[in-house]
């Protein structure tokens, strides 16, 4: 017998159980992962879920000429595995809960081809092959759609992230302080600079002041990024006060040889604030009377 | 937890040897400013990796009874002149130079054995 013709009595015996595995299916999976997500499955979508799966299975089969096409995830059915995923994974509904949803689709089927027992035993086997090689590659779309999902997730999170992390602040007339926080890799080096320049330009700034507070720690690479930072804003005519390095990172960049030209460091904010003001012919006084 | 293998191959598994570097001494009782000197020398090994031979292991570990050590492999290009790359300023990638020196002096001991092309070995160790 050929694979067109089992795939085409294969099809059509899933059409014809389709009420049975359904509800086979509804059940299990309710069963198992139901009550974890109380309020979250219905039976009611369960079956709208199963419905419009085994059709995509029948136009799947139909669309199977020599044997089993693989399944991209552009197909119909494809889609409809990476959509339930990505849907899963934004409705809180864990990884393991939805391969338990295609493995129980596997079993409820598998189940009904032995209830609907076929001609001989060699066509059941390769039923079940048939089943095997298309759900396996569904589950493995899954995983894929999943570590999509996270993928995106991830990469918008540290994109806000680094939007969030580098804030330009204008102190005073031609002042500007520029907090750097976190980890400094090349990215976030590039971001800081291109940030630190056009508000230098944009304020006029005369002194700039980079806080430094926030890096974990002070290695030659944060060194030669600050450092390239640091002579663009000289370019542009803007002094530069570094505060926040710590005794441990003042120790550590004597221990690695590194001495930053041309910046005048102050051990704290408000001593690089004072410095900065002075700079521009400023400085902070108490009110007369006030004490 | 004294053993920790961690494989670098992108620029963020560099902070992230940094910070286990870190914990690590804290945990094995180094002072602050030892902890921050551990990490630093971590962060520039690390950055070697990524940087000069395109990705490798870090392994940090307990070495004894009283130092931790941190030990690169990988299987980059390797380092044809050790005494050259341990000069100040010497840099084959248009960087500082002042990495594996600066290890040399933020840690007690610092063992280099590399096989051009073949395999990198570094230790760098400090003592409580
Ligand atoms: N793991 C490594 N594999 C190959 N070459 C290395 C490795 N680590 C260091 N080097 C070589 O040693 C030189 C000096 O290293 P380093 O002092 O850290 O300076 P930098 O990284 O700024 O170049 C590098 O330029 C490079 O040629
Ligand atoms: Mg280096």
């Amino acid at each position: 017998m050929s694979a067109k013709t089992n795939i085409a009595e294969l099809s059509a015996l899933l059409e014809q159980s389709r009420a049975a595995i359904i509800d086979e299916w509804k059940r299990t999976v309710m069963d198992l992962v139901g009550h974890k997500y109380p309020g979250v499955l219905s039976m009611d979508e369960l079956h709208r879920h199963a419905d419009l799966k085994l059709a995509a299975f029948s136009a799947y089969f139909a669309s199977c000429r020599e044997g089993l096409v693989t399944v991209t995830k552009e197909s119909p059915l494809g889609k409809m595995v990476y959509d339930l995923s990505s849907d899963h994974d934004t409705r809180g509904i864990k990884p393991v809960d939805t391969a338990l949803y295609l493995v129980a689709l596997k079993k409820a089927i598998s189940h009904q081809l032995v209830c609907a027992f076929p001609d001989s035993q060699e066509q059941f086997v390769e039923f079940l092959e048939l089943l095997h090689g298309l759900m396996d590659q569904l589950t493995i779309l899954s995983f894929d759609a999943y570590a999509t999902t996270r993928e995106k997730v991830i990469a918008q999170q540290s994109q806000s992230l680094m939007e969030l992390s580098t804030p330009v602040i204008v102190l005073w007339n031609n002042v500007l302080l520029l907090p750097l926080v976190g980890v400094i890799d090349t990215i976030r080096a590039r971001q800081f600079t291109e940030r630190m320049l056009e508000a230098i330009t944009r304020h006029e700034g005369i002194v700039t002041i980079i806080d430094v507070t926030g890096v974990p720690v002070f290695d030659t690479g944060v060194a030669r990024h600050i450092m390239k930072a640091v002579d663009a804003a000289q370019l542009l005519g803007s002094r530069v006060v570094m505060t926040g390095i710590s005794p441990e990172g003042a120790q550590t960049l004597t221990k690695l040889g590194i001495s930053f030209a041309n910046v005048i460091s102050r051990v704290s904010l408000r001593a690089g604030v004072a410095e900065a003001l002075k700079l521009v012919g400023r400085r902070i006084e108490s009110i007369a009377g006030a004490n | 937890m004294s053993v920790l293998h961690l494989s670098i191959r992108n620029e963020s598994d560099i902070s992230e040897a940094v910070r286990q570097s870190r914990a690590m001494a804290g945990r094995l009782g180094f002072s602050t400013t030892s902890a921050y000197y551990i990490a630093t020398a971590a962060s520039e090994l690390a950055a070697n990796l990524w940087i000069h031979a395109g990705g490798g292991m870090i392994t940090l570990q307990r070495h004894g009874a009283r130092g931790m050590e941190l030990m690169t492999v990988d299987n980059g290009p390797g380092i044809a002149d050790i005494d050259k790359a341990l000069e100040e300023g010497f840099s084959t990638a248009n960087g500082l130079g002042c990495g594996l020196p600066g290890v040399k002096r933020l840690m007690d001991e610092l063992d280099i054995a590399s096989y051009p092309g073949v395999r990198t070995e570094i230790k760098a160790r400090k003592w409580l």
